[in-house]
């Protein structure tokens, strides 16, 4: 039986010197990954928003500006020239132009998408599970009556009604997003609120506001930045299928939406006009879910190492 | 005469089930001195938790007191259907719970939740002298690097700390009973010998009466100075630990004692602590 023996050594080896050594460089290398993952997907999201913020100081031509004789120019990957480097559209507007100044629209509705559903959403279902009883039998109600409305049949009415606008936009997001917000933050409120730490708050004398807000909140915090994280990416892709629709931004406001709406009749000719757009909003809404993964290792205290 | 530390006056408590109305408790008196440690012994069901929920008023939904009184320190919180247990939570009475891990909020540090209690029952101290009860109360329960427990979050404690923060939370307002519902259970046996030791402490020879509920008729016997078993909702023997041991009465008591496994084994005239030999 010598194998064994052989076999077993490098283990103990590794056993003996790891423990030592390991721990400390493994807890703290895990926490500055955990910083890093953060810093890799908000930097570059940074960047593209400040981008976009920043275009009119950029060395860009006016994005409305029409060139009619120079029309559909390919970008400079796909065989075209640096005069415009993202190529032109149908009515010969520059298409690296474009995509800035209509990343503005779609930064801003994204986050305010997101806060327009989240924190109402968040508010309501908070209540709603923390409070039980009458007050979380007619919230439960709305939001059912809420989810059973297909988004469309809320979104057109209102758009039409109201008229085109960002205000209206946001409306309508804040109408169909609070529902799936507060139907989640409802139920890990009531989770949470069975936690026994509540019931010693309870016992210690502490009011049921200052439970609700000071230790049921925070404790739905993780819960809150994913859903609100989401919410951006889907206030973002709402903003572009309404636009896609004709629903949304309208010219001469532009935004990645409205830019992948306006290539859908020439995708032959010029593919990029709809694709540029296309694989924009895709990056984004990518780092944003991905952000708020992140977010989520490295800000939950209980993830946390010292 | 000193006032009772706990008073709890032909209690009866119903839950409205499904199923109708199922009577929890029926008709219990118990009272807690100050200064004194009595236990509540049963098995599960049998109505000691429902009892000491009943006294801080934080019963579920579908339960409620239908008759009998309650004081803590001579103030009758519950009398007549009028639930008024609110205004002695945390200042008059003090609780500890089973999972001393899950009952501090796993968000914030020792230091922010021992620092909430005091905001709310002392106002009157500031900064300086909060520091100082807090460090206090913490040497109290025996703890050694005070400000590193002081600076961590519940999940860098072991359960035997956290129950011991939990005890001064209970503890920090300087209440006159203490109520703690099976708070040793979920410890492994050393850090439950050490809790017992140190409620042991805290209790005897100071001014708080404690409510020890728990199923470890062993455990009891070793802390309490009255013990009383309870059953299907009733106290069925209630008197000092000693001559229960000695001399159980009740056949529920008996059948306890002799689930105790290493006094089964050793035989009546061998039971620990100082129960004199029967007969």
């Amino acid at each position: 039986m010598s194998t064994p023996t052989a076999a077993t050594e490098p283990v103990v080896d590794r056993l003996a010197t790891e423990p030592g050594d390991g721990l400390a460089t493994t807890t703290g290398a895990g926490v500055a990954a955990g910083s890093r993952a953060v810093l890799w997907l908000a930097l570059p999201l940074a960047i593209t928003a400040a981008l976009c913020f920043l275009a009119p100081l950029l060395p860009l031509p006016d994005p409305n500006e029409q060139n009619l004789r120079n029309t559909l120019q390919p970008p400079v990957f796909a065989g075209g020239d640096w005069s415009h480097p993202l190529g032109t559209d149908k009515l010969g507007r520059d298409m690296l132009a474009r995509l800035l100044h209509g990343g503005q629209l779609t930064f801003i509705i994204g986050v305010a998408g997101a806060l327009v559903a989240v924190v109402p959403g968040a508010l309501i279902g908070l209540a709603a599970g923390f409070a039980r009883g009458k007050v979380d039998a007619v919230v439960s109600q709305l939001i059912s009556a809420q989810l059973a409305l297909p988004f469309v049949l809320i979104a057109l009415p209102i758009i039409i009604a109201r008229g085109q606008s960002i205000w209206v936009l946001l409306l309508v997001l804040g109408l169909t997003g609070w529902a799936p917000v507060a139907r989640v933050v409802r139920a890990e409120a009531m989770s949470v609120r069975e936690r026994q730490f509540i019931l010693g708050l309870r016992a210690v004398g502490a009011s049921g506001a200052r439970i609700m807000f000071r230790h049921v909140l925070p404790n739905l915090a993780a819960v809150l930045v994913v859903l609100g994280t989401l919410q951006v990416g889907t206030a973002i892709l709402i903003e572009s299928a309404l636009s896609f629709l004709g629903m949304g931004v309208v010219e001469p406001d532009m935004s990645w939406g409205s830019i992948l709406a306006s290539g859908q009749d020439i995708l032959k000719q010029g593919w990029w006009v709809s694709t540029i757009p296309g694989i924009a909003i895709t990056a984004v809404v990518l780092l944003v879910n991905l952000l708020g993964d992140a977010l989520l290792v490295r800000y939950d205290p209980r993830k946390r190492q010292y | 005469m000193q006032q009772p530390a706990l008073d709890i006056k032909d209690l009866r408590i119903e839950a409205r089930t499904a199923g109708g109305v199922r009577p929890l408790v029926h008709g219990v008196s118990l009272r807690v001195d100050p200064g004194e440690i009595v236990g509540i012994v049963g098995e599960s069901g049998s109505g000691k938790t429902t009892l000491m929920r009943s006294v801080i008023g934080l019963l579920d939904r579908n339960v409620r007191v239908t008759a009998g009184t309650v004081a803590v320190h001579g103030r009758t919180v519950i009398a007549d259907g009028v639930d008024e247990t609110r205004t002695v939570r945390g200042t008059e009475v003090g609780v500890v719970f089973q999972d001393a891990t899950r009952s501090l909020n796993p968000l914030l540090k020792i230091r922010t939740q021992l620092r909430e209690v005091l905001d709310r029952h002392r106002p009157d101290l500031d900064d300086a002298q909060m520091r100082t009860v807090m460090t206090e109360i913490l040497e109290r329960m025996l703890i050694r690097d005070v400000d590193r427990v002081l600076d961590s979050y519940p999940h860098q404690l072991s359960g035997g700390m956290c129950q011991r923060v939990a005890i001064a939370i209970a503890l920090i307002a300087d209440p006159a009973l203490l109520l703690a519902d099976e708070c040793t259970t979920a410890l492994d046996v050393t850090t439950q010998a050490e809790v017992v030791a140190l409620l042991n402490e805290l209790v005897h020879g100071s001014n708080v009466g404690l409510a020890f509920v728990t199923h470890d008729l062993a455990l009891a016997a070793d802390l309490c100075d009255r013990i009383a078993v309870m059953r299907d909702g009733r106290i069925v023997e209630l008197r000092p630990t000693a001559e229960l041991l000695a001399d159980p009465r009740d056949e529920y008591t008996r059948d306890l004692l002799a689930a105790v496994p290493a006094w089964a084994d050793l035989g009546d005239g061998n039971r620990p602590t100082s129960a004199p030999a029967a007969g």
